[in-house]
């Protein structure tokens, strides 16, 4: 299955949010939606979600427009909150009913996902008798319970205890696997580089950057090499080679050239004593900075 | 559809296993009973009828004249059975008396027809003077009989002479339909403000509770406004039924008791098909204000926010209630202003509810005020649903109505 969006346009007022906004995310992967806040990730989601409808473009599954009535969405919203007063199965089975599930079926769906994310013992109680971290993962279970098929989560890890976090991984890399299309939008780049194959990144409303992860990183120049070794200054020394260390103790080495690399990299080894050498390529972060910054 | 079953049943449940709900509803229920029994309970403590005369409160009685205060004495203890009417030496003594508490009014006769009338703290429904002057009317008048050769008996009947009539009304008898029209209007009033306030905070509590993001994203908008709605209508519905069901049991219950009260016996003796336009009033009412409440209730992103919000409509309810009050009092229910108000949608569910209750409205005018109020509800419904689905998803300050009005058009 896969999620296209096709040149999306929104306007509130005067203000343009979205201009012709395009991506495409596939079944069986995570999909990191990035940009700076105000970007316009929250419209896209909500035009995604047929919240409100967009002023131009289309929302597209395997090609045809989408059918709300036979694709099922899950979301964790970014803002946490649910009825802090009533009982935490009461109100779970209440969301679970509005996404078009059977009774039964969703108290049996949703007591696995108590017990998945060790919530079981407080299915009987107040949402508000909760920590929050507690609360963002009974919230997570509005997102799951349905068995969507395009799960959307924003800033899911806000806010977790590294436990908490872990399970969560765990969560998620289960519902890649079972194909479903996860979107994250998240200001922890670890997260996304971990997760996510793809992703678009918004400026001003617009697609600043849209592709895999893997090519994208790959397609900056390779003329870099990062190495660790006690002969540093050595290296450094070394007449042919302009270099500087970095924040992190190690050596960032600029060839003229990406073809010299791998001559350099032999030579290199040969000649010193190297703990670590790799071909530098760029983190989610850099990339985000050139891409979403100013 | 499917949707808005589920909510309506969600906020159903809420209203009922809200504890403030049940509590005010039971403890509403238990009042109404309690003074439909009224009467037994007291004819329960009082074992016999009369106070002991010691126990009685005392009027005094003084006049220049011995004889004129001994007659007026016999003639104000028949009129005063429930006072003990003593005799008093002087208007100092009888001033005296009153201040220190051992009396609680004197009558000072200056001459057989005046009087001066002493109390301690003068009552609004203070009628003693009338019944004086009538004493006092009646003796003289039986004085100049005699004097002009009557005799004292033929006097005497002369004057107790009383006039009979009877009344027969055409239309609606007001002394008859006025007290259970304002009983009526009185709690189409209050459920109506009561509840409407209920859905705007219902509303807003999602949105500040942050509850909205995942609703918004799960059902219609539609769906969740009418579900809200309807919810509260049924639960307010219920609630009259309630309160109204236990008064009429009681009422039944204790009839015999209540026979000699003409104002609590035509509450419970109206019309049955009032009741229905109670009921139609009743319900496109409520569907009106509930409908512009949670609109506005949408759009206020934090609880404190609605009660500012909500302050127009509400004003607007409050004049309409007291135009039709000051109508009620005056007599006139077809003066413009009722007239004008029983078609407006937003004053019409009270205005015509107490015109047809209290006078003779031609049924053209009930099914025009009728039909005016069933499109404006659907117009209105649609409208708030609008408002809603642009409101829900606005933080912030609350938007004014312009730019509501004109994100409406353009989405």
């Amino acid at each position: 299955m896969e999620l296209e969006l096709r040149e999306i346009s929104k306007s509130f007022g005067e203000k343009k949010v979205l201009r012709e906004v395009s991506f495409a995310a596939k079944g069986g992967q995570a999909f990191g939606l990035l940009g700076r806040n105000g970007a316009g990730k929250t419209t896209t989601i909500r035009i995604l979600m047929d919240v409100f409808p967009q002023d131009g473009g289309s929302v597209l599954i395997d090609g045809e427009p989408i059918d709300y009535g036979k694709i099922r969405i899950g979301y964790l919203p970014e803002e946490r909150g649910m009825y802090p007063k009533k009982k935490i199965i009461d109100q779970l089975v209440y969301f679970a009913e509005l996404k078009g599930m059977q009774r039964r079926a969703a108290i049996q769906s949703i007591d696995y996902w108590l017990e998945r994310l060790n919530m079981a013992e407080y299915r009987d109680k107040r949402l508000d008798t909760l920590s929050k971290g507690n609360q963002q993962k009974i919230q997570l279970i509005t997102a799951l319970a349905h068995d969507p098929e395009i799960v959307i989560l924003d800033e899911p890890f806000s806010g977790l205890d590294p436990v908490n976090a872990m399970l969560l991984k765990d969560v998620v890399k289960e519902e890649i696997a079972k194909g479903k299309i996860v979107l994250f939008s998240s200001h922890q780049m670890h997260y996304i580089e971990e997760f996510c194959d793809s992703i678009a990144i918004l400026k001003d409303g617009r697609v600043a950057l849209h592709g895999e992860l893997g090519e994208i990183k790959h397609s900056y120049p390779r003329n870099k090499l990062v190495i660790r070794s006690a002969a540093a200054d050595e290296i450094l020394a070394l007449p042919d080679l302009a270099g500087q260390k970095t924040d992190e103790n190690e050596l960032l080495l600029t060839l003229p050239s990406a073809e010299a690399k791998n001559e350099t990299m032999k030579m290199l080894a040969e000649r010193f004593d190297i703990d670590e050498m790799r071909v530098f390529e760029p983190s989610l972060g850099d990339i985000f900075v050139e891409y979403a910054g100013d | 559809m499917k949707q808005f079953k589920t909510i309506l049943n969600f906020e159903l449940k809420s209203y009922f296993k809200n504890k403030v709900f049940v509590g005010i509803t039971v403890a509403l229920v238990l009042l109404i009973a309690a003074a439909m029994f009224f009467p037994n309970i007291m004819a329960f403590f009082k074992s016999d009828d009369g106070a002991e005369p010691e126990q009685r409160p005392v009027m005094l009685i003084a006049s220049k004249s011995e004889a004129q205060a001994e007659a007026m004495r016999e003639a104000f203890a028949a009129a005063f059975s429930d006072y003990d009417v003593r005799a008093a030496q002087s208007a100092d003594e009888a001033r005296q008396e009153i201040s220190q508490g051992e009396a609680e009014c004197a009558f000072v006769l200056t001459s057989p027809t005046s009087y001066t009338y002493y109390v301690e703290n003068l009552g609004l429904y203070d009628e003693k003077t009338a019944v004086a002057d009538e004493i006092l009317k009646n003796a003289y008048r039986v004085e100049a009989m005699i004097e002009s050769g009557i005799a004292p008996e033929q006097a005497g009947s002369i004057l107790s002479e009383q006039v009979t009539h009877e009344i027969e009304s055409l239309g609606k008898d007001q002394m008859q339909n006025y007290f259970y029209t304002y009983v009526m209007v009185f709690a189409l009033y209050m459920v109506i403000l009561l509840y409407g306030q209920m859905v705007a905070t219902n509303v807003a509590s999602e949105k500040s509770s942050r509850a909205m993001e995942v609703l918004i994203t799960s059902a219609k908008p539609t769906a969740m406004m009418f579900g809200k709605v309807i919810a509260s209508c049924l639960a307010g519905f219920i609630q009259l039924l309630c309160i109204f069901g236990t008064a009429l049991v009681c009422f039944r219950i204790n009839q015999a008791q209540w026979a000699d009260n003409p104002i609590v016996c035509s509450i419970f003796n109206m019309p049955p098909e009032l009741l229905g336009y109670m009921l139609v009033f009743f319900l496109l009412g409520f569907f009106i204000y509930a409908f512009l409440y949670g609109a506005v209730g949408s759009t206020a992103s934090k609880l404190e926010d609605t009660n500012t919000s909500v302050m127009p409509i509400t004003m607007l309810f409050i004049i309409a209630f007291l135009v039709v009050m000051f109508s009620m009092s005056s007599g006139n229910l077809d003066n413009i202003w009722m007239k004008l108000c029983s078609y407006i949608p937003l004053t019409s569910p009270i205005a015509m509810f107490a015109r047809i209750a209290m006078s003779t409205v031609p049924p053209y005018e009930i099914v025009i005020s009728i039909a005016i109020l069933i499109g404006s509800v659907v117009g209105i419904g649609v409208l708030a649903a609008k408002i809603y689905r642009v409101g829900v998803l606005l933080y912030g300050t609350p938007p004014k109505l312009g730019s509501i009005l004109k994100s409406i058009w353009k989405a």
